[in-house]
């Protein structure tokens, strides 16, 4: 086993059991901290896979965005943080079965994927990925409709949350 | 004078017939009026006779006699000297309609006169105890009530070493503890209902709920008792949505120590030094109503040159005051110390001045009755002159210029607690509070007292009553002080600083007397009854940065926290005299 | 990989956290100073010869006071905020170049950790994840005042972010990448603070909201919160949160030097490569001679104009500014750039003064 599999191995067992603990977490505070750690995990997978970019991004939006709007909205409710109920619902057979539905089939369509057997090739020292990516989201011939359409999509939802948060006087 | 007193006699003994009675005790003035009329009375003189301004609230334990009374002083807010009405109550039980709904600056003052006399405000909102905590017993300013180590009625007190022998005053306590409890106390299961009923009169502000239909929460924060920013030990209870302040209420008493039952022990003159720790950033405006209140009653004129060295004293007191003040104002915005620092530097330079004319630097203790203790040392004279006419001009111009227009200080002071001319008057505020608020009122100007009709100066005035400009206010009334200081060293005269001979027991005539005087925060009065005897039988402050306050829930709703302590901070409280 | 570059990569970074924690020391004697002498005051001068020991006492004061943990706090994370608070703060430096590259003992060093191609990602990144230790802090005491600056922080931060991280645009719009060392490099010909006047100025007012200084100091506001988000702690675990915010301080002083006055560059640096940290520290020096001094004469904001400037004011600024920097760089007139962003900033300050000022007074008894 070279080092960066050793490395995979300690991340990938790190992050599953933080996903685990944050549906199990009774602290919601907790369970957030256990949500950002499961990001982190992610963030280090970029990086291993030499996708710097991503790595950061993941960390910008994700981490330092998203889930710490989590925590706001957590501390501003602050009696809710605490759940008393039952840990489980009576449905909870049903969601086990379907996620272990949900795993075979993922399993089988990868075990299947040609991309295992293959090795990729290795990033030219030439190339900027970085520019690649830019190019590809504005280039006409690359996403530019799918980044636009993206971006007219998050304006109509600011402009829904200034409505939504509008005080008539 | 005289006629405007003879038809105010008349117009209210014709509008009330058999309720209002002349005070005809030698030596008291004003009316006495029944409870019942109290209200219909006081709205009468607010509404028709233009005594819209009720200053001074208080009560006077007559035992001898068998009974109460509570003192009310009313001014005109255009200037004049004092109506007074007194209603007459029974020991048991006495019960006396409250002025809160006509004059809401009744109401912190009521609620000290039931703390300290025991005497019931029907109609109060709010009637709880305001400077004693609730497991005390009785009302301390009673007559008839002792404290646990109590020794004698009056000072000086007999000797503790007779015959050679130490008695110790332990061995005296009444009570065989420390502590009195109220009958059926019991420490160890007592919960504080202080807290709760505090706590309660803002939990009735869940008002968003039913407007918006959003639920929404407010939170209640305790501000002090230790808390940086509160000037002292003063709490504020506030209820806050978000950061926007929905209900606040003062909690003080945590620097009380009954400072009017210990000047009744006192004799006239040992009360002159105990002055000093009101307001003890300005002692020497406090040793000023209080010669004042008890000249009046000795019926003396203090010397000329005392008079001037008084005034030349009371102003740079005002001076170095507010100086403080806006050092710590703009601490309070935020300011790292650097304005404050440099305001110090000037007020210590006055500081200079007092410990060489007074021998103390804060603790005065100059004033007495006909004139002050010593004249000026040799040299000090030159010393005052080059801070009135070069050094304080100078700099007070050049902290004008740093920070009057700041942006941040614009942004934090303008339009942030607003408080109406018409409020300000209604809650009796008083000093630059109420001049902030363009109310143009001054007691210097308003019913001078001393020698200010002498002096040419301006009463400063500010017509937007917000955080700005009690700011602004502070640099004119220095300015103001600056002239006089000016005129009154170019006017002194020579001559002896006491009128008469010294002497250590004043002989005081039975009677009453308001004495006040406008300090740096306000108006500070004096309310001394005498009996004849060598210590005064009633002897009350109306204490500016305490009545104040009472508007301070007024000022600080709709804004936000960090304004409360702007707005806190413009008051310009002491918790030495709030909590007296 | 040889073993000699792993051991040259930890003394690179030991030197790096050592070199910060000792400028932290360093940091706080300076503060006190030179607030002592804008006050006319003397500041410490009993510790050693002019009270350089302080420092030194006030770590062994620290070390040696009870750790006070609040009997409802959250007891895990009461731990560990501190500690988050402080990880961002020494490791964001890491990618930032100190100088050149030297000869040292017959070896190739360059005076630098990392050259990573996303360099200025990377910072925000790091810069994103501080705001943890304190919305951890003030949640976990279960106290008012430090749930309050919580809240406040945690808003405050995510707000100016948004400026700070356009304020980046613009140096890497003109040196064509994300790379520190390669921004430096492109400014070889003229510091970008030429270029980017306005940009410069967002960034640091973005940079002084980010690490908490005065006037943007609302957490920790004393007259308000008491002390904000760590009322409630003590000892050592208080002085890691204030370790935190002086190392901060260095952090974005460096970066600014960085990124707009032209980094470890300066005179002789050509010639002699080893003057490129001193430069880099003189430029830092001056840097947070600036923030104190804006901390001893200003005072602070209110809270929510705070906010209001930071969306209303600096967010559309910083955007026109890389508005302005994008026309000027397609048209390759870079002159053009500073004409243009400082004719928009002009115009901002005089709109929002005139409407300023018509809303202040408006009422009059």
């Amino acid at each position: 086993m070279t080092p960066l599999q050793i490395i995979f191995i300690i991340v990938a067992v790190i992050t599953l059991f933080a996903a685990i603990k944050v549906v199990s977490s009774r602290n919601l505070v907790h369970a957030a901290l256990w949500l950002i750690l499961v990001l982190f995990g992610i963030a280090v997978f970029f990086v291993i896979l030499s996708a710097g970019f991503f790595a950061a991004a993941q960390v910008v939006i994700y981490i330092g965005a998203i889930a710490i709007l989590m925590i706001f909205t957590i501390m501003l409710t602050r009696r809710v943080a605490r759940d008393s109920g039952a840990q489980h619902n009576s449905n909870w057979w049903a969601a086990a079965v379907l996620s272990l539905l949900l795993f075979t089939g993922l399993s089988w369509i990868l075990s299947r994927w040609q991309g295992f057997q293959s090795t990729a090739q290795p990033m030219l020292e030439s190339a900027d990925p970085l520019r690649q990516l830019g190019e590809g989201l504005v280039a006409p011939g690359g996403y530019l409709i799918p980044f636009e359409v993206a971006s007219i999509l998050l304006v109509a939802a600011l402009i829904g949350a200034i409505t939504v948060a509008w005080e008539r006087k | 004078m005289t006629q405007q007193l003879t038809t105010i006699t008349e117009t209210l003994v014709e509008r009330f017939p058999g309720a209002v009675l002349k005070d005809e005790r030698p030596g008291y003035e004003g009316y006495l009026v029944s409870a019942e009329n109290l209200p219909e009375i006081a709205q009468f003189l607010r509404d028709q006779m233009g005594y819209d301004y009720l200053s001074s609230v208080t009560g006077v334990d007559y035992l001898p006699e068998g009974k109460m009374e509570t003192v009310y002083h009313f001014f005109r807010s255009t200037g004049g000297s004092a109506l007074e009405l007194k209603v007459s109550l029974p020991r048991e039980n006495p019960v006396v309609p409250s002025l809160v709904s006509i004059f809401p600056g009744a109401e912190l003052q009521e609620r000290e006169t039931y703390d300290l006399l025991g005497i019931i405000f029907d109609g109060h909102p709010d009637l709880r105890r305001i400077l004693l905590w609730d497991g005390f017993d009785g009302h301390p300013l009673r007559k008839d009530w002792q404290e646990p180590y109590y020794e004698e009625e009056a000072k000086p007190f007999k000797s503790r070493w007779p015959e050679g022998r130490a008695i110790r005053v332990e061995e005296k306590n009444i009570f065989k503890k420390n502590v009195k409890y109220p009958a059926g106390f019991d420490p160890e299961t007592f919960t504080p209902e202080g807290d709760t009923s505090l706590f309660a009169s803002l939990d009735k502000l869940k008002r968003h709920d039913e407007e918006s239909g959003m639920k929404s929460d407010h939170i209640i924060i305790n501000f002090g008792p230790q808390h940086t920013s509160t000037h002292g030990v003063f709490r504020m209870a506030a209820a806050v949505e978000g950061e926007t302040i929905i209900g606040l209420k003062p909690a003080m008493g945590y620097l009380h120590r009954n400072h009017e039952k210990i000047a009744e022990r006192n004799t006239y003159l040992m009360n002159m030094p105990y002055t000093d720790r009101l307001d003890y950033l300005s002692p020497l405006s406090n040793n000023f109503g209080y010669a004042i209140a008890v000249e009046k009653l000795m019926g003396i004129q203090p010397a000329e040159r005392a008079e001037y060295l008084r005034v030349i004293m009371a102003e740079f007191t005002r001076i170095s005051n507010h100086l403080f003040l806006i050092g710590s104002l703009l601490n309070d915005l935020g300011a790292y110390f650097t304005p404050m620092l440099y305001a110090l530097e000037e007020r210590e330079l006055i500081l200079d001045v007092f410990e060489a004319v007074t021998g103390s630097r804060m603790m005065c203790n100059y004033f007495r009755f006909g004139g002050v203790a010593r004249d000026l040392p040799e040299g000090q004279l030159q010393k005052i002159k080059d801070l009135a006419f070069d050094r304080l001009p100078r700099k007070i111009d050049e902290m004008d210029r740093f920070l009057t227009e700041s942006e941040i200080i614009r942004a934090r002071g303008v339009g942030v607690g607003v408080l109406t001319p018409e409020e300000a008057i209604a809650y009796s505020t008083c000093g630059p509070v109420l001049r902030a608020s363009g109310v143009p009122y001054d007691v210097r100007r308003a019913d001078p007292y001393s020698i200010y009709e002498r002096f040419d100066f301006d009463v400063a005035v500010r017509y937007h009553g917000d955080v700005y400009d009690r700011f602004l206010l502070r640099f004119d009334e220095i300015r103001q002080s600056i002239r006089i200081i000016q005129q009154a060293v170019r006017d002194m005269p020579e001559g002896p600083v006491q009128s008469g001979k010294p002497q250590y027991q004043a002989k005081v005539p039975a009677g009453e007397a308001y004495g006040r005087v406008e300090g740096p925060k306000g108006e500070l009065g004096y309310y001394v009854v005498s009996n004849g005897k060598p210590n005064p039988w009633r002897y009350h402050v109306r204490a500016p940065s305490f009545i104040n306050l009472t508007a301070l829930e007024k000022l600080c709703v709709g804004n936000k926290v960090a304004d409360v302590f702007a707005i806190l901070g413009s008051i310009d409280i002491v918790l030495g005299e709030t909590d007296r | 990989m040889t073993t000699g570059s792993v051991w040259e990569w930890i003394i690179k970074s030991v030197v790096i956290v050592f070199g910060l924690l000792t400028g932290f020391a360093y940091l706080t004697l300076l503060e006190r100073k030179v607030l002592a002498k804008i006050q006319v005051r003397i500041g410490p001068n009993r510790a050693g010869p002019m009270g350089l020991f302080q420092p030194l006492a006030d770590a062994i004061k620290l070390i040696f006071k009870e750790e006070i943990i609040p009997s409802r706090a959250d007891k895990i994370i009461f731990v560990l905020a501190p500690i988050i608070t402080v990880i961002p703060a020494l490791i964001i430096l890491g990618v930032l170049p100190f100088g050149g590259i030297i000869t040292l003992f017959g070896r190739q060093i360059s005076l630098s950790l990392a050259d990573l191609n996303v360099g200025v990602l990377y910072i925000t990144a790091i810069a994103s994840i501080s705001i943890y230790g304190i919305v951890l802090a003030g949640w976990s005491s279960n106290n008012k005042y430090a749930m309050l600056g919580g809240i406040r922080s945690s808003a405050q931060m995510i707000s100016y972010e948004l400026a700070l991280g356009l304020s980046f645009i613009g140096p890497i719009l003109l040196s064509g990448s994300m790379s520190l060392h390669d921004i430096v490099a492109a400014q070889k010909p003229l510091w970008f603070v030429v270029y980017q006047p306005v940009g410069a100025l967002i960034f640091w007012i973005a940079t002084l909201a980010e690490v908490n200084r005065a006037p943007f100091d609302m957490p920790e506001a004393e007259q308000e919160l008491t002390a904000g988000y760590h009322t409630e702690y003590s000892g050592m675990k208080f002085a890691l949160f204030f370790m935190a915010e002086y190392i901060k301080m260095i952090a974005v002083s460096a970066i600014a030097a960085t990124l707009f006055f032209g980094g470890y560059r300066f005179v002789l640096e050509d010639q002699y490569p080893i003057l490129g940290p001193v430069w880099l520290l003189g430029k830092v020096i001056v840097l947070l001679f600036g923030m104190i001094w804006v901390r001893a004469t200003l005072p602070r904001i209110r809270y929510d104009r705070l906010m209001a400037f930071g969306w209303k004011f600096l967010f559309p600024l910083a955007l026109a500014n890389v508005f302005f920097t994008a026309i000027g760089i397609v048209l390759e007139k870079l002159w053009l750039i500073p004409l243009l962003t400082i004719a928009v900033f002009l115009g901002a300050v005089v709109m929002v003064g005139i409407s300023e000022t018509r809303r202040w007074r408006s009422h009059v008894f």
